[in-house]
């Protein structure tokens, strides 16, 4: 910058030694040569610099969400211990009011049901259960369910799936009670604050 | 003025480039720090190893004394403490009397979950429900439903079972 401004200076005299000139600006360009070469190497590190910082936060990141995003991490199940003991608390008790009825309450039952039960589950209960009133009140039956084992295999915020162990004691009146044993898979969904089941099917 | 613009706008460059990277580290290092995250991937583990086992316990080709050998063999794979100890002990007995019968069995886990699992002490609780085929030497093949609650371990060489019920009816408890 000062040796242009000495040019300009100097270049009124430069008329009457042109040669002066020559030298003159001649002079200061090595100067300046060393001194941008100087300076371009902070500049040079300073891009690889941060090229090299933002590739490895990149990098770090990717990997970080990579190690989060996997299947495990989308299923809550055991992980959210709370909501897994309320979900199979919540479906247990479903399926053993359900599923017991006595010859004269079987009304009782069918309005149990339709609290817990919604959706596909509820249509294949109402088609079954009309059935079972008929039975239970022809053969004076009765049905104890009891859950025996229940496990969570997949729970996100809003839907469960789970593995339930029954047993069933059929009694009819003047006969000894048989025992069943029955396993189901279950679809429950939170809809409300409250677990529905709605699916059921056996394994 | 520009040359000093321009350093600054430099620092504030590598500022950023600095800051993206540290918050690339911290993001990374919650993610390796995550118990939850880790708790996920052991119950995951644990459930696969679980019922892979549990299929290996419920099946032997009984075809000759080889491979009964070669079933209880991986039977004993599959096992540890207690039930490791169990099958150890009564290997030589089981070995005949399973030749002797010569039934083959195929087990296959149709469903199954944890109920618990402690990672801290590396013991995990299983529900699951096995469909076992029969074949005997001579008749034909039956499918039996069976429902089994195991307790895995997890060993230097991944989960394995420990104690293996059958829950039947009435005695579930």
């Amino acid at each position: 910058m000062s040796a242009i401004g000495g040019t300009t200076t100097v270049s009124g005299d430069a008329a009457l030694d042109p040669e002066a000139e020559e030298t003159r600006t001649g002079t200061p360009d090595p100067e300046d040569g060393t001194d941008v070469s100087r300076r371009r190497w902070p500049r040079v590190l300073g891009a690889l610099l941060t090229v090299a910082l933002i590739a490895t936060g990149g990098a770090l990141y990717a990997e970080g969400r990579q190690l989060r995003d996997t299947p495990a991490t989308a299923n809550l199940a055991l992980t959210d211990a709370e909501a897994t003991t309320r979900v199979t608390g919540d479906v247990s008790s479903a399926l053993s009011k359900v599923f017991s009825y006595g010859p004269g309450a079987t009304a009782t039952t069918r309005a149990a049901a339709e609290e817990v039960l919604a959706g596909k589950a509820l249509q294949q209960y109402a088609a079954l259960f009309g059935q079972v009133e008929r039975q239970s009140a022809d053969q004076k039956l009765t049905l104890t369910t009891e859950v025996v084992r229940s496990g969570v295999t997949r729970l996100t915020d809003d839907s469960a799936h789970l593995l339930v162990f029954l047993d069933q004691v059929y009694e009819r009146r003047g006969r000894t009670p048989t025992t069943a044993s029955a396993q189901l898979t279950v679809v429950a969904e939170l809809r409300d604050g409250r677990w529905w089941i709605v699916e059921i099917g056996s394994t | 003025m520009t040359p000093r613009t321009r350093h600054l706008g430099g620092w504030a460059v590598l500022l950023v480039a600095a800051l993206v990277c540290g918050l690339g580290a911290w993001s990374y290092g919650q993610a390796r720090g995550d118990r939850s995250l880790s708790y996920a991937k052991a119950r995951d583990t644990a459930l696969a190893e679980g019922r892979a086992h549990l299929a290996t316990l419920n099946s032997l080709d009984g075809e000759n004394a080889r491979r009964v050998d070669d079933g209880l063999r991986a039977w004993l794979d599959s096992s540890t403490g207690p039930l490791h100890d169990e099958l150890a002990r009564t290997r030589e007995a089981d070995a005949k009397s399973l030749t002797a019968a010569g039934d083959t069995a195929r087990g296959k886990v149709t469903s199954a979950a944890l109920t618990a699992l402690d990672e801290r002490t590396g013991t995990a609780e299983l529900i699951a429900t096995v469909d076992v085929e029969v074949t005997p030497r001579s008749g034909a093949a039956g499918t039996q439903r069976k429902r089994f609650g195991a307790t895995l371990a997890r060993t230097a060489d991944g989960w394995k079972v420990k104690a293996l019920t059958a829950i039947g009816t009435g005695g579930g408890r």
